[in-house]
């Protein structure tokens, strides 16, 4: 193999695909990145055997050819790379690659391509469409809300459900529930379910890139994985088994209390809160008041901890109903408020013991939907 | 200004209870408390007994003894706490400064009520008479010291045969010459070993205790005796504590016989830290830190303690440590005289609900369900109706 490439693109590429490197498997390989010419590209692919996630940047090949290269000295030696045009040669008998880039010439031992799990290429023909934004901000609001607890394998992804032209991501960690509709522009065929891991989708939309104005998503029948492709890469993910909990029966569909107020400021007011309360039991208690005639209702967002003290925060609110106070975990209603877009958001709860629901006020016939529901702290037994 | 602060006191409140629930026992030597056979003592005894020269925490065999016609009535504690709430509920009418000191007992801080002391004391005197039908004493001082001495001199001085139904003021100013020919015995503090050292010093009254001179007194009884000379000149500053911060819950029995049984000693257990359970949550308190206590037969005693993950108010949770705890503790063939489970390490109990009980990693829900029917069971229709299959003998 020999092809040269921008040192620029190289390093993107490598810092795309070398987040699914797995350096501490049993199995050498995974810490190494395929590096592979393809059809006039140079294709670079990494894998744990649960994320795998492939990268073409433009290159000129002069002798196709594949190795898979330490992903590690690879990436920190690209990254200090100072000229722009990078020469790689393979010595396919030995694995070494040699890299040249100006005055620096390097050579880097390598594990034969054969031992890198194949990657199958899957038909991509009856693939879903979907557009980039909707599906960052889908996932930038739902899987958060994942759990990290591996006992559970279940709760540490996200629920993708296809209906038609309408799609769901639910993500819920036993505390709370994220739950974010969005409309497809073409309609799927046949409806699906899935259960993915929250990681991978994070990867996904950490390497979506702006030129990209749709992906493609396609779950092979019976092969447990789905498969999200993109212009220039493409990201492989094993399916988590098992089914997911009925998210739709914790969704309340009343409130007694109905709280509206500026996202910035709740948040704002959060985020001090939890300065406080992060030193101890993490609890932000919001005192939600109705207004009258001649004043508007308030929502006290309130912190505190034995070693650093209390804060206090006022934020206006429109009120619905009665009257309440409740607690949450202060760092939840934080991730909460921080990926909601409109400025107004709503808080809705019937008791202390109840679970809150917090929604994005939308403006006048928007669509998407996004709901996210917090079980309370209950303080007292 | 001077404060008005009164000490309330239930006359034989135990009894008083008694005989308002069976008038029939108006007039006869009676006592509440354990059975004399079974190391049984005297919570409570009525006037009538007391002429007999029977007083509470005397063991009931003795009493028997003093008086051979004695009825004795086993205690009804909950009938007890009822009513004695009831009472502590009519105190808390008249002024939210009420410190209760015990069942029967509590201090009231009336300096921003317009009327005087005494009337405030005859007043509560006829409310707790006339809507539940029991006797009092009070005393009225300007600090908890004097009003606590007053209404015992008080009751003590009462010359009827029954309850005394005492009120006792000693005006602002008078603290120190009240106090002045009582013995050293009468303060707080004053035990029968400092009671002796005083004697040999020539103290015997707290008259002449407030005149020793303070320096010689803490020479001789070190910080103790800053304090007996402050208080003997009928000083005392300390307010009524209406919030009182309780830092373990325990409770412990000793058997009527030594217990060489494995099996029943467990069943006491298991039985005790049932009760704790009970009481941190109606307290509403969680605590970490499990302790047992074991006396054996020759009185030595031994306390063992773990600290749990979590903090827990569930019978089932405190009955696993305990039990635990005894393993380690319990050497076969030692009989066990006396056993106590405590819970302490109290964190405030607050608990992230989930939303989905059985899915969340904290089956504590399911228990804690469990643990709210049985108290709820138990609370209508009595301890027994709810047994561990374990207690079924």
């Amino acid at each position: 193999m020999r092809a040269s490439v921008l040192q620029e693109n190289l390093a993107h590429g490598l810092s795309i695909v070398s987040r699914a490197v797995s350096p501490r498997s049993t199995l050498p390989v995974l810490a190494n990145i395929l590096v592979a010419t393809d059809e006039g590209r140079l294709r670079l692919s990494a894998t744990n055997l649960e994320l795998g996630i492939t990268c073409w940047i433009g290159a000129k090949i002069h002798e196709e050819g594949s190795t898979t290269v330490p992903a590690r000295t690879f990436t920190d030696l690209v990254g200090t790379l100072s000229e722009s045009h990078v020469d790689m040669a393979l010595d396919v008998r030995t694995q070494t690659l040699n890299l040249r880039c100006g005055a620096s010439n390097n050579d880097l031992k390598c594990i034969d391509s054969q031992e890198f799990p194949p990657i199958s290429v899957e038909d991509l023909s009856d693939g879903l469409e979907i557009n980039v934004a909707d599906l960052k901000e889908m996932i930038h609001q739902v899987a958060f809300a994942a759990s990290t607890d591996e006992a559970r394998p279940i709760l540490t992804g996200v629920l993708i459900k296809i209906n038609n032209d309408k799609i769901t991501m639910a993500a819920a960690d036993g505390f709370r529930l994220s739950v974010r509709y969005a409309p497809l522009s073409s309609s799927a065929s046949l409806p699906i379910s899935a259960v993915i891991p929250a990681r991978a989708l994070s990867e996904l939309a950490r390497i979506v890139e702006d030129g990209d104005q749709t992906v493609t998503m396609t779950m092979p029948p019976g092969r447990g994985r789905v498969v999200f492709q993109l212009q220039n890469a493409e990201l492989v993910s094993q399916l988590i088994e098992g089914s997911f909990p009925d998210y739709e029966q914790i969704i309340p569909h009343s409130y007694e209390t109905r709280a509206v107020l500026s996202t910035s400021a709740f948040l704002k007011a959060c985020k001090q809160a939890e300065i406080f309360a992060r030193e101890g039991s993490r609890i932000a208690r919001l005192k939600i008041e109705p207004g009258d005639e001649l004043e508007p209702g308030t929502v006290e967002i309130q912190g505190q901890s034995e070693e650093t003290g209390s804060s206090e925060n006022v934020v206006d609110a429109t009120i619905e109903g009665t009257k309440l106070l409740i607690a949450f975990n202060v760092g939840f209603l934080r991730e909460v408020l921080d990926v909601i877009n409109t400025p107004n958001v709503a808080l809705e709860t019937s008791a202390d013991t109840s679970p809150g629901v917090i929604r994005p006020v939308e403006a006048e016939g928007e669509h998407g939907e996004f709901i996210h529901v917090i079980m309370p702290m209950h303080l007292g037994s | 200004m001077h404060r008005k602060i009164l000490h309330l006191d239930l006359d034989a409140f135990f009894c008083a209870v008694e005989e308002l629930k069976d008038p029939k026992l108006q007039g006869k030597p009676f006592a509440v408390g354990g059975r004399p056979e079974t190391r049984g003592v005297v919570a409570s005894c009525s006037y009538v007994a007391r002429r007999y020269g029977i007083h509470s925490a005397m063991p009931m065999a003795r009493a028997v003894k003093l008086c051979p016609d004695l009825i004795i009535i086993s205690s009804r504690y909950r009938d007890y706490s009822k009513i004695s709430k009831k009472v502590m509920d009519n105190v808390h009418d008249l002024t939210p400064l009420v410190e209760q000191i015990s069942i029967d007992e509590a201090f009231l801080d009336c300096t921003d009520l317009p009327e005087t002391g005494k009337y405030v004391a005859s007043q509560l005197q006829t409310i707790i008479r006339e809507r539940i039908g029991l006797p009092c004493s009070l005393g009225v001082a300007t600090n908890k010291l004097i009003a606590k001495i007053a209404n015992n001199f008080g009751k003590a001085s009462s010359k009827y045969a029954g309850p005394p139904n005492a009120i006792t003021v000693i005006p602002p100013g008078q603290e120190a010459s009240f106090l002045s020919p009582m013995p050293v015995e009468a303060l707080w503090g004053v035990g029968p070993k400092t009671a002796e050292r005083l004697a040999e010093l020539g103290i015997t009254t707290i008259g002449t205790m407030a005149n020793y001179p303070e320096a010689d007194l803490v020479r001789i009884l070190g910080k103790h005796g800053h304090d007996l000379s402050v208080r003997s000149k009928g000083i005392d500053e300390r307010p009524i504590i209406t919030t009182h911060e309780v830092k373990s819950i325990s409770n412990e029995t000793t058997f009527t016989s030594d217990l060489l049984d494995k099996q029943s000693i467990l069943r006491t257990l298991r039985k005790l830290s049932e009760n704790v359970g009970k009481r941190l949550r109606r307290a509403n308190k969680c605590g970490r830190t499990i302790k047992i206590k074991l006396r054996w037969s020759d009185f030595s005693t031994i306390t063992r303690q773990l600290t749990l993950d979590n903090p827990t108010d569930q019978d089932l949770s405190i009955i696993h440590a305990a039990e635990n705890l005894f393993e380690q503790s319990w050497c076969e063939g030692k009989a066990v005289r006396l056993i106590g489970v405590g819970v302490s390490g109290f964190v405030p109990p607050i608990r992230q609900l989930t939303l989905w009980d059985e899915l969340s990693g904290h089956e504590n829900a399911k228990d804690n369900k469990l643990q709210n029917a049985i108290d709820n069971l138990r609370d209508r229709f009595g301890d027994k109706i709810v047994q561990r299959a374990s207690d079924l003998s």
